[in-house]
């Protein structure tokens, strides 16, 4: 019998953490996540069943840690020439369980990104930060706070719209920022936040790069307000809410790196989005393969298994392609933000764009094709206890969020074809 | 201008009562659900139920394809066709779940009730139920999941039929059923053609056992469960539908039912997205987001697909109603017309809805925006049809008479 573990990785350059992390976090997967993933949707407010997996994976078996400097109590993968391949393995590996986990753990590193990859790593702030992490074995959440309510896609399109619109403002008062603005949306937000990395201008209306500022701010600094989570039609593991910023206060320290080099390096912010989002598409399209491998198996007709059935099996046939293609395109460009010396920069607009035009393919593709497995089930693709309904409503936000799909476009679209003005 | 104007729609061949029936249903769906739904979101008891039974019962849509003979307002000729797609349409924008279990029901009905072919002895049997002042009548339809495999069989014998299925998962309402029509393998009967029927059965006939409700993906009107049948009896003139034309028509006018009710959701779709288009702004300050010509490009094709699938159930429509030009609803040629007319349409459907949600980003994926629950309802009732692939092979066979099964 065909598993998973058949389909395609690129074993030359697979990282070294690829199996011993692979095999933890599918036990997890298996003991905490897929018995109880079932109930998730109706935990979206309460996350009681949720929790408890979220501690075993983050903080007992310390996944929360893993991006920073091993002196701080981090795995040092920020340093590593293998951060893109394993955090894709680590990704999917969760996604395959539940999608929402995966996004919610993958964004406690995301804002870290910025302050612990070689070769721009803060050492002063990974210091002030790590601890928050490192020093406990309960989960702790970050976020990347960009979205403001007039609209996310426009923050992330800086080419374009250059910052213009940002109105979350930080203003410096001595020795620290004064932070103004209302953000929503944030992957770990909702309540659960620790620490925030927050998307803030300098300067309100200007399209200069150097008035981009990336700040930290701890969720427990006055004048921070989290409100509740919003209910959507999925993703219930991952808590998303609004974000008020009063007049709070933070050392000038806690800006990531400075003018200039905080956009250039939030680039490289949206390429590991861009890798964390393909790689969740794959972990759901495996999970998919696992869960339709046995309902066609098992249910028959006309006598024969439904896989035997010619036109089915074409439509089998182009799920694995598909799986193929996602997971081998994912791993290509993982590999791509592990070797900058030979891809160039991770923060460079062309990847940037590769990353992009990968992610909306994915995307794409795989909301296409667990549509199409739902099909392929009758009425039995509706029913929760199948799981193919669940990831299909999850996958959803993954191909709208970071923009969605016409923010890629025009970035694709811009560094191929030199445009100038979309 | 309202999407039932905007929209294009074969007008000639509607009556006055349809265009002002479907002006007072959107007037329901108004103040019955869409005005109470950003608190209640899909509350079955607070929300959906009373909706429900204001529409069947007060409005009385259950008693509208039922001679008046047995109590009904007699509307029972298949020119209902129209009726029933100008209903379905803004029914299905207040709530698709309830328009499913609307378009059950008049399957059922056209095959008891239709004018020129009553089955009075059935009719009298379901009176009572379709005829309640206080409860809605539920049908649950008993499909094949899989194509022309029936989940149940029934053999007759001194009069009376007996119906078996272990497991049978209906395609909406196992669990409030008021009548299940089980599509059957008749046993003991020796032409193929004539060893297919569909046996009406009350809610509470003897030897009905139903599962508890399962969670799906949407419709959280229709709370569905498996249903076991063992040696339920009825009375042969239950057996509603006999031979394979008698059961190819109900499904024929089942798939208008998920047609009109896919339009209806989409018009739904259409008013939202409309909305978020004229007030958003990309791209900086001042660029109106339905000015993007990247966006308008999607929203128009948005705007295609549901000005084509409401053409196409209107020609569906337009064939179930009118037997002296098309035939039998029953006929090959208008089974596999409604087969592909009601598989397109709900491709589109999910296709046009995913599509304005990419549009809407976040807003699209959030509950309190309402457009979220159209796309999952609209893939759920997606699936009542079966799957597509084996609904193909049909279509292979009408028009190259492919032996493919
Ligand atoms: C589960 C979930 C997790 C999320 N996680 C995060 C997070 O961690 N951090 C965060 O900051 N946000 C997060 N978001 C928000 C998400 O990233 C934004 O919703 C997304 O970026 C789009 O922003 P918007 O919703 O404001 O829509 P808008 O910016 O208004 O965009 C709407 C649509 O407009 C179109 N569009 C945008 N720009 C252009 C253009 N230039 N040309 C043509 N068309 C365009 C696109 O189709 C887009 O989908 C999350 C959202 C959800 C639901």
């Amino acid at each position: 019998m065909r598993t998973i573990d058949d389909f395609t990785r690129p074993l030359e350059y697979l990282s070294p953490l690829d199996d011993p992390l692979g095999k933890i976090v599918r036990d997890w997967a298996e003991n905490y996540v897929i018995p109880h993933r079932r109930k998730f949707d109706e935990d979206w407010k309460e996350h009681a069943l949720i929790e408890p997996a979220f501690k075993k994976l983050m903080g007992e078996l310390g996944m929360q840690r893993v991006l920073f400097p091993e002196d701080l109590g981090g795995w040092g993968l920020g340093r590593s020439n293998y951060v893109g391949t394993a955090s894709y393995r680590l990704f999917e590996e969760v996604a395959r369980a539940d999608s929402g986990m995966a996004v919610a753990f993958g964004v406690v590193y995301w804002p870290m990104v910025m302050i612990a990859m070689e070769p721009h790593v803060n050492r002063e702030l990974c210091e002030e930060f790590a601890p928050i992490f490192c020093n406990t074995t309960e989960p702790r959440f970050a976020a990347n706070a960009m979205t403001e309510p007039q609209g996310g896609a426009d923050i992330e399109n800086m080419e374009i719209v250059g910052g213009s619109t940002i109105q979350t403002t930080a203003v410096l008062d001595g020795d620290e920022w004064v932070i103004n603005g209302h953000k929503l949306w944030p992957t770990n937000s909702g309540g659960v936040c620790d620490l925030f990395g927050v998307v803030c201008t300098t300067n309100p209306g200007s399209r200069d790069p150097n008035d981009f500022a990336f700040i930290f701010v701890p969720a427990d600094t006055p004048g921070v307000t989290q409100g509740p989570p919003y209910q959507k039609a999925g993703m219930a593991a991952d808590k998303n809410g609004d974000i008020w910023f009063e007049n709070v206060r933070v050392p000038k320290s806690y800006r990531a790196h400075g003018p200039g080099l905080d956009l250039m390096y939030f680039k490289e912010v949206i390429s590991f989005g861009n890798m964390g989002s393909i790689s969740f598409v794959g972990g759901v399209m495996l999970n998919v393969f696992e869960r339709l491998y046995e309902f066609v198996s098992s249910e028959t007709y006309k006598g024969q298994p439904l896989k035997e059935h010619d036109a089915v099996a074409g439509v089998l046939a182009d799920f694995v392609r598909d799986t193929e293609i996602v997971r081998m395109c994912g791993y290509q460009y993982a590999r791509m933000l592990d070797r900058p010396d030979l891809y160039g920069p991770r923060w460079s607009d062309e990847m940037v764009a590769k990353g992009r035009a990968i992610k909306y393919w994915a995307c794409d593709q795989g909301m296409a094709d667990v549509g199409k497995a739902m099909n392929l089930m009758s009425s039995y693709g509706a029913d929760r206890d199948w799981d193919i309904e669940k990831h299909w409503r999850d996958l959803k936000i993954v191909q709208l969020w970071m923009g969605g799909k016409q923010l890629c476009q025009a970035e694709v679209a811009r560094w191929f074809f030199d445009l100038e003005t979309v | 201008m309202s999407s039932h104007d905007l929209f294009p729609c074969m007008y000639e061949w509607m009556s006055d009562m349809d265009v002002s029936l479907a002006g007072n249903l959107r007037r329901w769906a108004e103040s019955e659900l869409m005005e109470k739904r950003l608190e209640l979101k899909e509350d079955y008891a607070a929300l959906l139920a009373p909706a429900m039974r204001k529409l069947f019962c007060d409005i009385g849509l259950q008693r509208l394809f039922w001679p008046e003979a047995h109590g009904g307002d007699g509307h029972n000729s298949p020119s209902a066709a129209y009726t029933m797609v100008a209903a379905l349409e803004q029914v299905a924008r207040g709530d698709t779940g309830i328009a499913l279990l609307l378009s059950s029901l008049w399957a059922l009905q056209t095959c008891v009730a239709t004018e020129g072919r009553v089955n009075e002895e059935a009719c009298e049997a379901l009176s009572p139920v379709i005829t309640s002042n206080d409860a809605p009548a539920i049908v649950s339809l008993v499909l094949p999941l899989f194509r022309d495999v029936p989940q149940a069989k029934a053999k007759l014998s001194r009069g009376s039929w007996s119906v078996e299925a272990e497991k049978a998962r209906p395609a909406s309402s196992g669990a409030d059923a008021s009548v299940f029509a089980v599509l059957c393998a008749l046993e003991g009967v020796d032409d193929p053609g004539d060893a297919l029927g569909i046996v009406a059965i009350p809610g509470d006939a003897k030897g009905i056992k139903r599962g508890s409700a399962f969670l799906k993906t949407g419709l959280a009107a229709d709370r569905n469960a498996d249903v076991e049948f063992a040696k339920v009896k009825a009375p042969e003139a239950m057996c509603v539908a006999r031979g394979v034309e008698a059961c190819r028509a109900a499904l024929a006018w089942f798939y208008l039912g998920v047609s009109a009710s896919n339009v209806g959701a989409l018009f739904a779709c259409h008013e939202i997205l409309k909305e978020w288009g004229d007030n958003r702004v990309i791209k900086g300050k001042g660029n109106i987001f339905k000015d993007n010509p990247l966006t308008a490009a999607v929203m128009a094709e948005v705007a295609k697909e549901i000005s084509v699938d409401r053409l196409l159930t209107c020609d569906l429509a337009r064939v179930l109603a009118e037997p002296a030009i098309y035939g039998p609803a029953g006929s090959e040629a208008n089974f596999v017309t409604a087969s592909m007319v009601a598989h397109q349409v709900a491709q589109s459907a999910e296709k046009a809805i995913g599509n304005a949600m990419e549009m809407m980003a976040s807003a699209g994926y959030a509950t309190e925006w309402n457009l979220e629950r159209y796309w999952r309802d609209t893939k759920t009732m997606q699936l009542c049809l079966g799957p597509y692939e084996l609904a193909k092979m049909d279509v292979a066979r009408y028009f190259y008479q492919s032996q493919a099964r």
